[in-house]
């Protein structure tokens, strides 16, 4: 093993070696079999979305399932592309949840840094007061909310969709806790020796710090964003929809048609899970971790 | 609640952010844009749920009317339409020129008729009563007066069964031949006491979808003219709970909640051999069922004590709307008899109109799936049977939906019939409040 | 929550105590001052200016309409006090949703926690792949809500489920999963879990990511073993990430709606089941605004509810603050 480096990053070599270590094959074997356990429990009701949508509606009667998906697929992916305006839908998904999620992490870091690490008055009531805001639930704020979004005008637009998410309480929270976890004191006296303004203080130490937290933190705002459905269905045309709201056309009739619905949750997913994958790589040690000792 | 909801939210927005946002505020441009004058060029918003088959429609009344556009926002699901239809209309805006409104959420909003445009006012004149079935017209109209919607397609109830279950408990099977046990209730419940016996098996799906059509045909709902709850005064409608809890207890349902996922599974299994059954229900047995029980499924054209409906449209113009006038018009042109004809040959919706329950389209479609039965005919009739409309009081959807039901499925769970009717006369009384 | 805030930066200026002549203060001194003094607002006003919209403002309005006896549709409502919230105590039907809300927060916040911990340290240890772990553990939020529903609709059927048909294969007997309280909540938390337990995982997993590596070798050269060396170092070093998991996690838990709702039988009803017997207390509330159009008593319901989570969270974060203080070596 190499020594720990000064500046922090981690050498090839010691990319290995990180956090809790286990020796033997024995353990090594159960831990791989309960994550793999646990994974297939996970990616079930997404696999077997995927099923039924290669094969008909009429597996869901079934009780157990087939193993293997059928050949129907893209012929249930070609109605999904006949019926709704998919690519244009999916468009808009990825501007509201790209949007959300850059304003989100932005602002939550910038704040849940000031939060942790910062002095300033009224620093600990604000943070408690927006803790506590969490705990009032949602569901009726929509009226209202609708009511803002219409006197400002942009009902209709895709602004409508993502104003209300722009910043979550959640997320200052979140980043404010991780910040307070990871971001030694000592570099940021350093940083202001060395002549660094607060801002830079932010973008040059801890944002690289907190890189873990703010990618989970994009992570799950954007798939929160992506799956959203009624408040995008309230606010926004059918003719110039988000993902859900399109494929939610395909469950018209009395009979879904069930096949059809999956093969259009399943298209709609292979976006998010290459965003997924994207942000999972980011869910590393921070740089810095050599540097500073407790 | 907008006006003081607008002063809420700009005051809140200068007293947080004081300026920042001033300059997108003040304007009350909110929602449709489009011409003011009924000359100019108009844009109109319609929107729908499910399937109403006004595709073709719209584009050929936007050839007929070059100055008017048509935005058709259609959504797939009643339960999130309504939902966001009763949000835009307590947010005051956004709501369609055009907007459909489904006959179980009348009562929602009959009781608040100031939302709505008077249609017998602002409609066109020759637009009148008699292009409707009575029933259907009239269950639209608030107790001021008010007709807040021009009705659409209807669900007229008949009674489908499975012929070879029936043939199979040596009980008579065909169309003609099975009338009499669907005469009244008491002969239904009585041919269930027979069916169960022969083969052990439940008669109906769930005691709530018996007990709806029986409440359906009384003169009275479970709230009366003066919008006061009823559930207790009105002896009919413990009489037909302890009827109808009674049947189920004697082993006639087959405890299979309406649209839930056992209930789909129920058409295949042959959990039940008898369905209440609207026009648009053919379909869902047909796709539930699947292709093995084609021709084993029949219909016929019998309802016990009359007849009744499930289901239906109506298009509303709402007081937000800022072209009321073309609105009504569209209305009023799409819920015509030829139009709805057409409807009905593209997506199946069955009419409300008198006129196109005469048509030949209507009357001489089959459904091959039941023996090739001509459905058009048959529950043309079936629509003519029901009674008159029977007055909703604000909350009489919710009552049936969420104080009703749940105490029928209770007591197909094992509670009492007793507990039960306290269950559902309690949670309507905290419904009605 | 402040009591993890240990060593605030302060300004440079406190240090040098009082400069008294502040004009002898070079431009970028005094540049250097103001920054300091105002970034922490500079900092967190792009929040609040977006939150006050999107957050504050909802919130001041269900707390006003909350004091009236306003009905959805309605333009304007009569002000009655504190009558909904007076209602609302001898309300049989709020009090059977709090019990249901408690009781699925426990079977599901309590073993979601544990298990999130556990998995992170899994994750945490040198495996092969493991971006796919980690995308892995998040995919059960991925699944549309109508796959979810269909498929736990199909797992937990009373008749024709198949989670019946294993127990009945084993010679059990059926579990009446809709109908019976307790099984109902049962079958909705494992719903939660599954949905949940991977988010809070990954939160785990980032915090543990950043525990300096150095500190367990310094350990594992003494001798601590890997239990040991979990509960005395990591677990303390995690407290700030445990409080907020465990904070959201009772929020979240106390205000549960997507997984019952999807449960119920009835596609689209708030009902929670025949006899209320799983509805919630956002469910009810859900209910009584839009369904019966009380939006006042609705308001009223959510705010009742802030309360108890209140209570709840302050609870948690003392237990919290016991776990795992050992770590606060440096206070």
């Amino acid at each position: 093993m190499t020594a720990v480096t000064l500046l922090g990053r981690r050498t090839p070599a010691s990319r290995g070696r990180r956090g809790l270590t286990f020796g033997d094959r024995r353990a090594r074997f159960w831990v791989y079999g309960l994550l793999i356990a646990f994974l297939l429990g996970s990616a079930f009701p997404l696999y077997w979305s995927f099923l039924v949508a290669s094969r008909d509606t009429s597996i869901l009667t079934e009780h157990v399932p087939p193993l293997l998906p059928g050949g129907n697929f893209f012929a249930n992916a070609a109605r999904v592309f006949d019926t709704v305006p998919f690519w244009k839908a999916l468009g808009n998904s990825v501007i509201v949840g790209g949007v959300v999620t850059l304003t989100t992490v932005f602002f939550s870091t910038l704040a849940g840094f000031a939060f942790a690490k910062l002095r300033f008055r009224g620093r600990d009531g604000l943070f408690l007061f927006v803790v506590a805001t969490l705990a009032v639930p949602t569901q009726l704020g929509i009226i209202p909310l609708y009511i803002a979004m219409s006197d400002l005008g942009w009902t209709g637009t895709l602004w409508a969709a993502m104003v209300p998410n722009l910043v979550t309480a959640i997320g200052v929270f979140w980043m404010r806790q991780y910040t307070a976890q990871v971001v030694p004191y000592e570099l940021i006296e350093a940083a202001r020796v060395d002549g660094c303004s607060m801002i830079r203080v932010y973008w040059h130490v801890c944002l690289p710090a907190v890189r873990p937290a703010a990618a989970f933190l994009a992570m799950f705002t954007f798939m929160t964003s992506w799956n959203d459905f009624m408040w995008p269905l309230i606010v926004l045309n059918a003719d110039n929809p988000t993902v859900q709201v399109a494929l939610e056309k395909l469950q018209a009739g009395y009979y879904v048609d069930y096949s059809l619905v999956l093969a259009g949750t399943t298209l709609a997913t292979i976006p998010i899970l290459i965003i997924l994958i994207l942000l999972g790589r980011q869910i590393v040690a921070g740089i810095m971790h050599g540097a500073v000792k407790g | 609640m907008r006006q003081q909801l607008q002063r809420a939210f700009f005051g809140a927005i200068a007293l947080v952010t004081a300026c920042s946002l001033s300059g997108c505020g003040g304007d009350e441009g909110a929602g449709g844009s489009g011409g003011t004058t009924s000359s100019g060029p108009v844009e109109l918003t319609l929107s729908t749920f499910g399937e109403f088959g006004y595709e073709d429609l719209i584009k050929e009344y936007m050839a007929q009317h070059s100055n008017i556009t048509i935005k058709h926002d259609k959504v797939g699901q009643g339960g999130p339409y309504h939902e966001a239809l009763l949000t835009k209309l307590a947010g005051g805006s956004g709501a369609a020129d055009v907007s459909a409104l489904e006959e179980g959420h009348l009562s929602d909003v009959l009781s608040k008729p100031q939302l709505f445009n008077n249609l017998e006012q602002i409609g066109p004149k020759d637009v009148n009563k008699e292009r409707w079935l009575d029933w259907k017209y009239d269950a639209a109209k608030a107790k001021d007066g008010t007709l807040i919607g021009y009705g659409t397609d209807i669900g007229p109830l008949a009674m489908c069964y499975r012929k070879d279950l029936l043939q199979a408990a040596g009980m008579p099977f065909e169309p003609e031949a099975v009338k009499p046990l669907f005469a009244t209730w008491d002969s239904y419940f009585a041919a269930g006491d027979q069916y169960v016996a022969k083969t052990g098996k439940a008669w109906f799906d769930s005691d709530s979808q018996i007990f709806n059509a029986m409440q359906n045909q009384l003169k009275v709902g479970y709230i009366d003219k003066e919008d006061k709850l009823v559930i207790e005064s009105n002896p009919d409608i413990k009489k037909n709970f302890d009827k109808v809890t009674a049947a189920g207890g004697r082993g006639q349902t087959a405890k299979l909640a309406a649209f839930s996922n056992e209930w789909n599974s129920g058409f295949k299994t042959g959990a039940f051999a008898t369905k209440t059954c609207p026009g648009w229900m053919l379909g869902v047995i047909k796709e539930q069922s699947g292709p093995e029980l084609s021709g084993k499924w029949a219909v016929t054209d019998a309802f016990p004590d009359g007849g009744g409906n499930w289901g239906g449209s109506y298009l509303t113009v709402p007081k937000q709307s800022k072209h009321p006038k073309e609105a009504a018009e569209l209305a009023a042109w799409l819920t015509a008899p030829e139009q709805q004809i057409k409807a009905f040959k593209a997506k199946g919706t069955f009419p409300s109109q008198v006129k196109a329950l005469e048509a030949g389209e209507l009357l001489s479609a089959t459904n091959p799936y039941f023996g090739g039965v001509k459905d058009g005919e048959l529950f043309a009739k079936m629509a003519r049977k029901v009674g008159p409309a029977q007055y909703k009081g604000p909350g009489d959807g919710q009552i049936q939906e969420n104080a009703m039901s749940p105490a029928l499925q209770a007591v197909e769970q094992g509670k009492s019939a007793a507990e039960g009717w306290q269950q559902a006369v309690d949670a309507a009384k905290r419904i009605a409040k | 929550m402040s009591e993890t805030i240990t060593k605030p930066v302060s300004p440079p200026a406190s240090r040098d105590p009082a400069p008294r002549n502040r004009q002898k203060l070079s431009l970028r001194q005094k540049l250097s001052i103001a920054d300091v003094r105002y970034s922490p607002y500079l900092f967190i006003s792009p929040f609040f200016i977006l939150f006050a919209i999107t957050g504050l403002f909802p919130l001041l309005f269900t707390a006003y309409i909350s004091l009236f006896d306003w009905e959805l549709l309605d333009d304007t409502g009569k002000f009655i006090g504190l009558e909904n919230y007076a209602t609302l105590l001898g309300d049989d039907q709020f009090w059977n949703a709090l019990v249901n809300t408690v009781s699925i927060f426990l079977l599901s916040s309590v073993p979601q926690v544990i298990i999130a911990v556990l998995l992170a340290a899994l994750l945490n240890t040198n495996l092969r792949a493991s971006t796919g772990w980690r995308v892995g553990v998040l995919v059960p939020y991925v699944a549309s809500l109508v796959a979810v529903g269909i498929i736990f609709g199909n797992l937990f059927g009373v008749q024709y489920g198949l989670v019946n048909s294993v127990l009945e294969t084993f010679g059990l007997d059926r579990i009446n999963w809709q109908n019976d309280r307790l099984a109902s909540h049962v079958a909705i938390a494992v719903m939660v879990n599954w949905r949940w337990t991977g988010y809070n995982t990954l939160i785990v997993l980032a915090a543990m990511q950043a525990i300096p590596r150095d500190l367990i070798e310094a350990a594992v050269v003494d001798g601590a073993n890997a239990v040991r060396r979990f509960v005395s170092i990591v677990l303390p070093l995690l407290r700030p990430t445990l409080i907020f998991v465990i904070i959201t996690s009772t929020i979240g838990g106390l205000q549960i709606f997507t997984e019952p709702r999807l449960f119920t039988e009835l596609p689209g009803s708030s009902n929670g089941g025949a006899e209320n017997q799983f509805q919630t207390v956002t469910l009810y509330m859900y209910q009584s605004g839009f369904q019966y159009q009380d939006l006042g008593y609705a308001s009223a319901i959510a705010w009742a509810l802030f309360l108890v989570i209140i209570v709840f969270a302050l609870i948690n974060f003392l237990l919290t603050r016991r776990i795992a203080s050992s770590g606060e070596a440096d206070r």
